[in-house]
């Protein structure tokens, strides 16, 4: 190393910040063996100072710190396990409030609506009408089986409109309408609807 | 220790070198006010973030520097034109020119300095950060850091040396 070099490596030297950096080491060493070079590093740090000292000697306004403390921001403190833990709670009463709006809507509406009409139309087995689309004279007997086997019943009305079909209190109708799968009967019954589905409490069929 | 009092604690270990940090980046008193107290501002929403509080006065000044080049942006009044590449033209500045000068006419001759170079020389004369840290401080690689430092040094001694001759001996 010559007296340059270690000059390029010296100039960006602090005592005492740099003293443990290795990069100095060699220069430090040479400047050491050479007196000009150790004048000239003994005036760049006296000149460093005197920057350090100028630059260090700026003061900031007198109410520079209360102003600061005055004006800070109300604190939020970003826990997110307690963000969380607010949010599932928040979730889980929602759930709750709205699983007890729909317990006391169904209490609402479990009271029999009992509207008595009549209803012309095809009598079906409603598994396979529901899943396949099956109904009709091809259908027949698959369908009558169906019924027979205790499968649900329904009627499907001129204008479209599907019912199931159960006896009084709940009792099945299957035995009495096996025999009419298939085909066109006049009922008599009780209305009720719930959530879109329609039910036809049977009292009286007619053949058509 | 309360939030409040730890932010009060923390504002008067750190205002000074922010303002001076500031102060030596804008060369506006006022530019230097409105920097600490916004970079103050920052660490009480989102100082909790940061995980080591050992980095604190780090993440500080990063902070103030970053908000310094945001002012920057905006103002658009810096010069794009870096510094003349010679790096082996030692300016031999007595320590007399240094000290024939106030503390606000040096700040004016750091101001001219292209922002890139101002900011790590500031730190360099400043801080009593190592090289690695103002690198960290001002997110760009080391050698970066070093051959900025040492090519804004010759700058502001060139300018010290024109401004203020040495006195004949």
């Amino acid at each position: 190393m010559n007296t340059r070099e270690a000059k390029e490596i010296l100039q960006l030297y602090r005592r005492p910040v740099d003293d443990a950096n290795p990069q100095f080491r060699e220069a430090l060493t040479h400047a050491q063996r050479d007196p000009e070079l150790a004048e000239w590093l003994q005036e760049q740090t006296r000149c460093y100072d005197a920057i350090r000292a100028k630059l260090r000697g700026v003061e900031p306004p007198i109410d520079l710190p209360q102003k600061i403390i005055r004006t800070r921001p109300i604190p939020f403190a970003r826990r997110w396990n307690e963000i969380l833990k607010l949010a599932a709670a928040i979730f889980l009463s929602a759930s709750i409030t709205a699983i007890g709006f729909k317990l006391s809507e169904h209490k609402r509406r479990s009271i029999p609506q009992g509207q008595e009409i009549t209803v012309k139309g095809e009598v079906l087995d409603m598994t396979c009408y529901i899943a396949y689309n099956l109904s009709g004279p091809e259908h027949a007997s698959c369908a009558r089986d169906c019924i027979r086997s205790g499968l649900p019943v329904g009627i499907k009305t001129e204008n479209g409109k599907v019912y199931l079909l159960t006896g009084n209190a709940g009792k099945p109708v299957n035995t009495e309408l096996a025999d009419y799968a298939a085909k066109v009967v006049i009922i008599k019954g009780k209305k009720s609807i719930r959530d879109g589905f329609a039910q036809l409490q049977v009292e009286e069929i007619r053949k058509f | 220790m309360s939030v409040d009092l730890e932010f009060e604690k923390l504002v008067k270990l750190y205002y000074r070198d922010l303002y001076r940090f500031g102060f030596s980046l804008t060369g506006s008193e006022a530019d230097a006010a409105d920097l600490t107290q916004e970079t103050f501002y920052i660490w009480a929403n989102k100082g909790d973030q940061l995980n080591n509080p050992r980095s604190v006065k780090g993440w500080l000044f990063t902070t103030l520097h970053r908000e310094f080049l945001k002012i920057c942006r905006r103002r658009k009044r810096f010069a794009d034109e870096p510094i003349e590449e010679n790096t082996y033209d030692l300016a031999d500045v007595p320590v007399d020119c240094v000290n024939r000068i106030d503390s606000r006419t040096l700040v004016r001759m750091l101001t001219e300095i292209d922002e890139d170079f101002r900011a790590p020389l500031v730190l360099y004369y400043m801080e009593d950060f190592s090289y690695k840290q103002i690198a960290d401080v001002l997110a760009v690689p080391l050698g970066t850091v070093q051959s900025r430092i040492a090519r804004a040094k010759i700058q502001l001694l060139r300018r010290l040396s024109e401004t203020n001759p040495p006195r004949p001996k």
